[in-house]
């Protein structure tokens, strides 16, 4: 965990090529069992070019940088949006970049804003994360 | 748009129900979450290292309480829709928006409560064409003392007709 923060502070993480499996990996570990995400004929069906991720997968992967970055004692918010589709072979990166270092009662209330992209740099997921550090 | 008018809809705002019961956080399955979000770090699979990152137990991921969903945690009687008539058509549903506000991280060992309101409706024009329901879900887990641990906010959209965004 980073000791301090600053308002413009970015931090990086990347998962590389995601894949039907990992939706699928996905889907057995939270209950999240829509066939959109793992049946290719059902997704074809209802119009899509193939499976597609779970949109809380996403949210999961990205949740791994908001840990590594604040931890999890001092985490209050964290909020994702769904704004495309993540699919087979797409590489996600999730960027966290620091807009407000404030003193709280507890400790530094930090506010950050979170995008996840693919490969073409287009946004995935937007949202951001609250979290009271030392 | 919705088999029931957007009205029926919005009678129910402010209703809670029970959707969770008997939500045990166990360490098999936070392992299992953390490698399918490929974040397999020490402190969801190890509880000296847990400890020593400074946690009581092996706390789990943020987005966790997803796994909430299992039918093993629902209440007789609640389905997908919650306890709520939404009337939405399952195949143009998608999940818009997930957020999270925590008093404190879940930890394996945890017996959680879940009880779910139905916090705002509302109607929009899509941009594909069609009339977009939103429904906000908020459920509020509770631990076995009763205290408030975190609280989901789940935004589905009943699309005015198939779209691109993630089937719920």
């Amino acid at each position: 965990m980073t000791e301090s923060f600053a308002v413009g502070d970015t931090f990086e993480r990347v998962t590389e090529d995601v894949s039907r499996e990992d939706f699928v990996r996905y889907a057995g570990a939270s209950g999240d069992f829509n066939p959109i995400h793992y049946d290719d004929p059902h997704a074809r069906d209802a119009g899509y070019p193939s499976v597609f991720g779970q949109g809380m997968f996403t949210a999961g992967v990205a949740s791994a940088l908001v840990r590594e970055t604040f931890g999890l004692a001092g985490l209050r918010e964290y909020d994702t949006r769904f704004v495309a589709q993540v699919w087979p072979g797409d590489t996600l990166t999730t960027t966290l970049e620091i807009t407000a270092v404030e003193d709280a009662a507890d400790g530094t209330r930090v506010e950050a804003d979170l995008v996840v992209t693919n490969d073409d740099g287009e946004r995935v997921v937007d949202g951001g994360a609250v979290a009271v550090v030392e | 748009m919705p088999s029931l008018p957007l009205a029926d809809l919005e009678a129910q705002v402010g209703d809670t129900h029970r959707t969770v019961e008997d939500f045990h956080v166990e360490r098999g399955k936070v392992a299992e979450f953390a490698r399918a979000i490929d974040d397999p770090d020490d402190v969801y699979l190890d509880e000296q290292a847990a400890r020593e990152a400074g946690y009581d137990a092996i706390p789990a991921p943020p987005t966790f309480a997803r796994t909430s969903f299992f039918p093993r945690y629902r209440p007789d009687g609640i389905d997908h829709d919650l306890g709520f008539e939404l009337g939405f058509d399952r195949a143009r549903v998608v999940h818009g928006q997930q957020r999270y506000e925590y008093e404190r991280p879940l930890y394996v060992g945890d017996t959680l409560t879940g009880d779910t309101t139905l916090t705002e409706v509302y109607q929009r024009d899509g941009r594909g064409g069609g009339t977009m329901t939103f429904a906000v879900l908020r459920t509020d887990f509770t631990d076995e003392s009763g205290s408030h641990v975190l609280s989901d906010y789940n935004t589905r959209i009943e699309t005015g007709r198939a779209i691109r965004g993630e089937g719920e």
